[in-house]
This record gives structure tokens, C-alpha cells and sequence, in this order.
């Protein structure tokens, strides 16, 4: 009865890569739509109708993808109509559409999953590949914040001290550069109180272990056996070829073998598991409160 | 139980010809509290530093430091960086890692302590110090003395012997660094806990430690409990600047008996020895020009448009040739204020007017020549180059006009400067602008003692010379030592405003420690200075004021 959000960072890191990885690397129009579809409902579950900006950058992004193929490829038998002597054609326009789909359907699961993964879930999986690489990742998440704040603060006290001496672009950009040398030194000079700091505390005297935030639960475990097996369906009809879809010289007709039937509903239901999940969370919250 | 013991430790830095830390042996029982203090440059960081074997640092070492009769160099690396833990001066710097959680767990994790272990002790060491509601925060939002809260829980979790920490509070306000310092006195008192603290504030530690060690110039001049330490040193009052206000008295009038060291203690002295009919100072006068060098008119300020307002229809009068600190706890918005009236925040109604002329109407960026300039709080924001010398010259400052010898900083990096030298290294280099109005945000943080002192000589004689000075501190002795008027800010306001001898005498809290001490006995004594005076004429060492 967890939200999605909930579930272990690990196990929703694999369901992600399952489902992007599958609209990447096949190009079948029928996963193309599952996975665009998938993408926005989940991102729409998740936000409301916040973000209108990106869904209005989404949008554009698609028009753009999907006009630009048939405008540089001339590829293809059925021509619709003939701009400055270059043929636009049927087989173009459809190869644009899809592809347009597969990226826009991707950024968009994307965007869901760094809303998901928080810096620490991300540690959290890092870690448990490389607790090194995962403290690298920590220092790096809160150095780049504190440079920042640090160059605004010497901005502020340089000019109120009268360093940018006229009010001209020239001007600002030689105390700008000023300003970021200063903020090296200080980097560097501050990195040293960090490096004691960590020497202090036993950095370096052998192997690391990570502290777990996140306790693998038997839903978690569920949900990532359920995700695999539904890949290992999906990866089967991909192997055996039911994916494969040509768009030129002439769009093959879509019509998908036994093995593709069931990929396509192994994928769709994959894409779904999320969906299926808030929803059961929230019938189980409603059901709880009516109780109470 | 003796728990350190060092021996004949002599250290001295590489190029330089006499040691930095010269023939020390001391020994420490468990859970002693140990207070190490001395001028700047005597030696007690090196000292500190030797203690702690990641944090020696090069040079020639000699002698010995051992934990329970074992010593530091034969530990093992894990030992050795759990047994003795050490806290730093800057609370920024040393977090390691983005979460608060996460910066608890580094030590053990670096010790591959098993995953369930580094949680459970993690959890105890946060519900104890009271982290549990920020322990999943970015460490980027928390406060200076939460984040030095952090710093030492962080130490903490790895279960250390002894507690090393050096300058804890230094960039701490006084109320954080308040709490701070109780916070080791518990841990002392219910852990059994043994520390020792290099500070250079002292009001707060020396009432509360059992020990008090003085270095000066590499050696150990004086070790024993807190009184009979500050007796000995009398005649040293170079040293005993830093101490508290009820010491300072007792060791200026050359009072017999216990040394005193809190305001009960030392009102119980005053009150018993010194009080008499003569009950005030005569108040100086107060000379300053008629007209306003920076004026508030109800002027009101926020960040964004949903947040509260930070200054709330702030009225605000300085006039030119005055000292004026502004006083007031965090949040009050006194920063902000400052900041406003250097033209660096924008206020969404009301007027600021610099010698008469609006903020507005100082156009192209004029306002910083010849008229005014600040010293932000972080004086490491003004330093860009590396060296004093190419710093100075570069803004094209005249060192022979400015009121302190610089002669000795010039060729140095400005980073390696102590906290006091880059605050007055940082002051000469504002001045270049020729400003008339000086607006200073908390010039003494991290100073010691001695080094306060010398800002405030440099600032009475840039009063001389003719400039207004606004000072934003939290730091009320300072106030009372060096300002004309001091005023207090509450939630974006001034809600009241004097000379120092009327001021503070009105507040009970928010005021200097001898204020506190003298309350009833004495109507307008506000510095350790006014008390001795009045206590020499009551006992008739001196003429009748």
C-alpha cells in the first residue's frame, strides 16, 4: 500500500531502465505509442496539471522531430507532394512520427525519474554499486550550490565596495572573472579545512561501508520480479524478430505475430505497474478513512 | 585515571628558526575540561594539531603524546581516527558530504562500520542532540551553530576518547556560540566526556571548565583551575583581555581573595567591597554633525513577493561623525538593512537617503566612489588576489594614511592571515574606495580579545578623520566599548536607540555582562573600564568624578 515513490530506489531505477530501455531499442510503433502514452499519463498522474511549460516544451519538441524527417529524407515510394522539386514522402513523415514519439516518450520518463530519484535515493543506488563513487556523487551535489552562493556573496561584496567601477558590460566582465578567480582560491583553500575534516574522521584507513536508508521490502521484491519477468517476455518477442518493422522503401503493415501480441501486452501492462500502484494505494487510503 | 599524557613535545615548522611549540608536557584525567587559551600566533593550534595524529602537521616534531599510556604514532589508522575526535573552526567547511544524515554517518562508514550498526548509533546520536527534525535537510539550509552542532555529532558517533576542538564558536554569534558551549558542558558532565578547547572568547568557557591552560609564544605559561590561573596573571593584561568581565575587574582593582568569574560572583564582590554613594560616570559628551549621513524613511522590504516582510517600515537617522551599532538578534533583519542601504537589496516602499541624496539618484555606480562602501561579514569575499601588497595596490589604497602598521601582513597570502589580520587587511582595502560612510557587518567575528581592540582604535581614528561608521554586530561589549549610539532591531524595526550609557543600562538580557553585574549598584557602568573607575572612587583610590 506504498506509493510509488516509496519503493526502493533500486528497484524503481530497474523498472525505469526497463521501460526506456525497451522503447530505445526497438523502434515497433505499436511500443512507440504504449510507451509516449505511458510517459505522459504517468508524468500527468504524478503533477496534475502543473508544468504546463514542459508539456508546451514536449509538444513543440515532437513537432519539430516529426516535420524534420520528411524534410531531409527523401526516402520512401509514396510520395504525398513535391516542395522545391523534393519529394515529400508517406514513408517519411511516418518514420518521423515514430521516432519522434520514441524520444519524446523517453524525456518524458525521464523527467518523471529525476522528480523520483532524490539525491539521496540516487546515493542510495550509487552506494550500493560503489559506496566511493556515491560519496564523490554526495560531494559534488553540495559543492556546486556552495560555489554558487559563494560567487554571488563576492559579487555583492566587490561591488559594494566599488570594484565594478562603471555601470558598463566591459566592466562587469573583467570583475566577473575576478570574481571567479576568487572563488578558485577560496575552493581550494576551504577543500584543504574539508580534507583535514575527512582525515580527521577516519577517511581513507580502508574499505567503506554504506549506511542503508532504504530497506529492500517484500513489495519491493515483488514488484522487481514482476518487472524482469515482464522484460524477459518483451526482450523474447524482440528476439524473435516480432519487433522488427520497416518503414521504407514501403511501411510494413502492422500486425504483429503470437510472440508480438503477447510482447506488446507484457510491455503495456510494464508500463502500467506504476499507475497500477498509485491507484491501489489510493483505494486502500479510502477505504482505511471510511473505516475511521 | 589519566587518559593523555604529553611529554617534552617540541614542534617547529619547516624554514622557521625557533619552534612553534616548545617543551610541553601535561597530563589529563578522564573527563577534564580543558580551556586552552593564548594570543594569536602562540602556538595553540600546532598544539592541538599534534595531538591529533591525521592533523600533525610538517615539520620537526619531538617528544611524545600518548592515549592510556599508548602512544598516538603506534595506533592503527582506525583507532587512532575514532579515539581522538576534533572539531574545527569553520562549521561550513568541514561538512563533507550534502545530507545531514549522511555527514553523521561518514565517520563510521569510513571505519566500515556494518550498515545496522551505523544506523542505530546515527539515530541514538541525533535523537540526542536534537537533530531528528532537520536529520534529512540538506546541509546547505541549516544555521552556523547548527551546522557546528552537526560538526561535533558527527564527531561524536565514532565514540572518541577525547574531544579535541579548536576555536568551535569563532564564526559563531554570540547566542549559537552560548549554546554551544553548554552543550559541551553537558556532554562533559553526563558523559564523563574529555575535552579540550582552544578559545579565544572566553567569557563564556572559562566559568565553565575545570582547567585553564595560557600559551604564550610556543609555551605553557600557566595551568590550573580557571582562579587561581587568572590570579597569577595579574600582571598580564595582555592575557587577560579575553577573560571574563568579573576577572577583569577583580584583577584590574588588585583585589585580594577568590578571583570572581561570573556576573554573580562578581556582583557579589562590588557589591560587598566597592559599593557606595558615588553611583555614575558623568556622561561624555556626544559629539556628532547635524546632518543625516544615512536616513530610513519607512521603508519596507521582503525577499519575494509571498515571503513576510524582513523590514517593516524601518525609520533609521545616522548623522555624520558617529559610531552607530545596530544591534539585534538573528533574523532581525539588521544585515538586511545594511545591505539595503548599500544598494544592494531594493526596498519595495519607502526612501534611503545617503548625505540627503536618494539611493536612486546616485547614478552609473557613484554611490561607491568617495561615498560609501561595506565590509560584508565574510571578509574572505573581499580578497582576490594573492598577496596583501598586490591586493592594496591593486584597488590603489594608501597604506601610509591608514591607522594601523600594515607593514608586517604585506607580503602574505591574504588566506593566511589570521582572522583579526584579514578583517583589518580587508578594512584597508574597502577604504581605497575613500568612502564617507562605512558600513561594517559584524567586523568581529572570529577576533580575539586583542584584535578587537585594535578595530576599535582603528575605527575611532577613522572617526577623526571625519567618516561615519555603521555597525551591524551581534557582539555587545564591542557595541559598548566603541560605539556613540547603539540601537536595537527587532523584526525588521529600531525599537530603541542611545549612547551607551543609557542604552544598555535599560535592557536587562540584551546587554553587556558588567551592565548585568552592576545593575542597582551602579547606574551607567557598561564596560569593565567604567566599573573600575567607579569601584577606584567608592573605595577612594581615586578622586571623586
Amino acid at each position: 500500500m506504498r506509493n510509488f515513490s516509496d519503493y526502493d530506489p533500486f528497484a524503481v531505477s530497474v523498472w525505469f531502465f526497463a521501460v526506456t530501455g525497451m522503447a530505445m531499442f526497438c523502434n515497433y510503433p505499436v511500443l512507440m505509442l504504449i510507451s509516449l502514452a505511458g510517459g505522459i499519463l504517468f508524468f500527468l498522474v504524478r503533477n496534475g496539471t502543473k508544468h504546463a511549460k514542459s508539456h508546451l516544451f514536449f509538444f513543440m519538441l515532437f513537432a519539430v522531430l516529426a516535420i524534420a524527417n520528411p524534410i531531409v529524407s527523401h526516402n520512401g515510394m509514396t510520395v504525398l507532394f513535391v516542395v522545391n522539386d523534393s519529394p515529400v514522402t508517406l514513408e517519411a513523415v511516418l518514420y518521423g512520427l515514430n521516432s519522434a514519439a520514441m524520444i519524446v516518450g523517453v524525456l518524458y520518463w525521464f523527467r518523471s525519474y529525476t522528480q523520483l530519484m532524490t539525491s539521496d535515493k540516487l546515493l542510495s543506488v550509487t552506494g550500493r554499486l560503489s559506496p566511493k563513487i556515491s560519496l564523490l556523487l554526495s560531494m559534488a551535489l553540495r559543492c556546486v550550490p556552495m560555489l554558487r552562493r559563494q560567487a554571488d556573496r563576492t559579487a555583492d561584496a566587490q561591488k559594494a565596495m566599488g570594484l565594478f567601477k562603471d555601470d558598463n558590460i566591459i566592466d562587469d566582465i573583467h570583475g566577473n572573472i575576478r570574481v571567479f578567480s576568487a572563488v578558485t582560491t577560496w575552493a581550494l583553500e576551504n577543500g584543504i579545512t574539508s580534507a583535514d575534516s575527512m582525515a580527521a574522521r577516519g577517511f581513507g584507513t580502508g574499505r567503506r561501508t554504506q549506511m542503508r536508508k532504504y530497506k529492500l521490502r517484500r513489495s519491493d521484491i515483488i514488484f522487481m520480479a514482476v518487472t524482469i519477468g515482464l522484460l524477459g517476455v518483451c526482450v523474447a518477442a524482440a528476439a524473435h524478430g516480432s519487433f522488427e518493422f520497416g518503414f521504407y522503401p514501403l511501411t510494413d503493415r502492422i500486425c504483429p505475430d503470437t510472440a508480438g501480441k503477447f510482447g506488446i501486452a507484457a510491455y503495456a501492462l510494464l508500463v502500467s505497474v506504476p499507475t497500477i500502484i498509485e491507484t491501489e494505494a489510493a483505494l486502500k487510503w479510502r477505504y482505511l478513512k471510511s473505516k475511521i | 585515571m589519566e587518559i593523555l599524557k604529553v611529554k617534552d613535545l617540541n614542534f617547529t615548522y619547516p624554514q622557521c628558526s625557533s619552534p612553534a611549540v616548545r617543551d610541553i608536557s601535561f597530563t589529563a584525567e578522564r573527563g577534564e575540561f580543558i580551556a586552552l587559551c593564548g594570543a594569536t600566533g602562540s602556538g595553540k593550534s600546532t598544539l592541538l594539531r599534534l595531538l591529533k595524529r591525521e592533523l600533525v602537521p610538517l615539520g620537526d616534531m619531538s617528544g611524545s603524546v600518548m592515549i592510556y599510556g599508548k602512544p598516538v604514532c603506534d595506533m592503527d589508522g582506525r583507532t587512532s581516527a575514532s579515539s581522538v575526535g576534533f572539531v574545527m573552526q569553520r562549521p561550513q567547511q568541514q561538512i563533507v558530504t550534502d545530507k545531514v544524515w549522511h555527514e553523521l554517518a561518514f565517520g563510521l562508514e569510513n571505519l566500515g562500520t556494518p550498515p545496522d550498526e551505523i544506523a542505530r548509533r546515527t539515530a541514538e546520536m541525533a535523537s540526542y542532540f536534537g537533530i531528528g527534525s532537520w536529520y534529512e535537510k540538506d546541509v546547505s539550509e541549516l544555521s552556523g551553530g547548527q551546522m557546528q552542532l552537526l560538526n561535533l555529532a558527527a564527531v561524536l558517533v565514532m565514540q572518541p576518547d577525547i574531544l579535541i576542538l579548536d576555536e568551535p564558536t569563532a564564526q559563531l554569534d554570540p547566542i549559537a556560540a552560548a549554546d554551544f558551549i553548554s552543550t559541551l558542558k553537558k556532554l562533559n558532565r553526563e558523559l564523563s566526556l574529555t575535552m579540550i578547547v582552544v578559545e579565544h572568547r572566553l567569557e563564556d568557557i572559562v566559568p565553565v571548565c575545570d582547567r585553564l591552560m595560557v600559551m604564550d609564544k610556543g609555551s605553557l605559561i600557566a595551568d590550573g583551575s580557571p582562579e587561581n590561573v587568572i590570579s597569577s596573571l595579574k600582571c598580564r593584561p595582555d592575557i587577560l583581555l579575553g577573560m571574563p568581565a568579573a576577572s577583569r575587574i577583580f584583577a584590574s582593582l588588585g583585589a585580594e581573595g577568590v578571583c570572581p568569574l561570573t556576573v554573580r560572583q562578581g556582583r557579589d564582590l562590588i557589591q560587598d567591597r566597592y559599593s557606595g554613594d558615588i553611583r555614575s560616570l558623568p556622561e561624555d559628551a556626544h559629539g556628532h554633525g547635524s546632518d543625516p549621513a544615512l536616513e530610513f524613511r519607512e521603508v519596507y522590504f521582503r525577499y519575494d513577493r509571498y515571503s513576510d516582510d524582513i523590514l517593516t517600515g524601518t525609520d533609521l537617522k545616522i548623522f555624520t561623525g558617529e559610531i552607530f551599532c545596530i544591534l539585534g538578534g538573528n533574523g532581525s533583519g539588521k544585515t538586511t538593512a545594511l545591505s539595503a542601504a548599500a544598494g544592494l537589496l531594493r526596498p519595495y516602499s519607502g526612501h534611503i537617503r545617503v548625505f540627503g541624496k536618494k539611493l536612486k539618484e546616485y547614478k552609473n555606480r557613484s554611490l561607491y566612489n568617495n561615498c560609501l562602501a561595506m565590509l560584508p561579514q565574510d571578509v574572505q569575499t573581499v580578497f582576490l588576489k594573492n598577496t596583501v601588497r598586490e591586493e592594496l595596490s591593486e584597488c590603489g589604497a594608501d597604506i601610509d594614511s591608514f591607522p594601523y602598521d600594515m607593514e608586517g601582513l604585506l607580503d602574505k597570502h591574504p588566506y593566511d592571515l589570521s582572522g583579526g589580520q584579514q578583517q583589518i587587511a580587508a578594512l584597508a582595502k574597502v577604504l581605497a574606495a575613500k568612502p564617507k560612510l562605512l558600513l561594517l557587518d559584524e567586523p568581529t567575528k572570529g577576533l580575539d580579545a586583542h584584535s578587537r581592540r585594535e578595530m576599535t582604535d582603528i575605527l575611532f581614528r577613522l572617526r577623526e578623520q571625519g567618516m561615519t561608521i555603521v555597525i551591524v554586530t551581534h557582539d555587545v561589549e564591542f557595541a559598548a566599548s566603541c560605539g556613540d549610539r547603539c540601537a536595537m532591531f527587532f523584526r525588521g524595526k529600531v525599537v530603541s536607540a542611545g549612547t551607551p550609557r543609557t542604552f544598555f543600562p535599560q535592557n536587562s538580557f540584551y546587554t553587556t555582562a558588567v551592565s548585568r553585574m552592576t545593575r542597582g549598584i551602579f547606574d551607567n557602568a557598561v564596560t569593565v573600564e567604567d566599573a573600575v573607575r567607579l569601584c577606584r572612587a567608592n573605595s577612594g583610590k581615586e578622586d571623586a568624578l
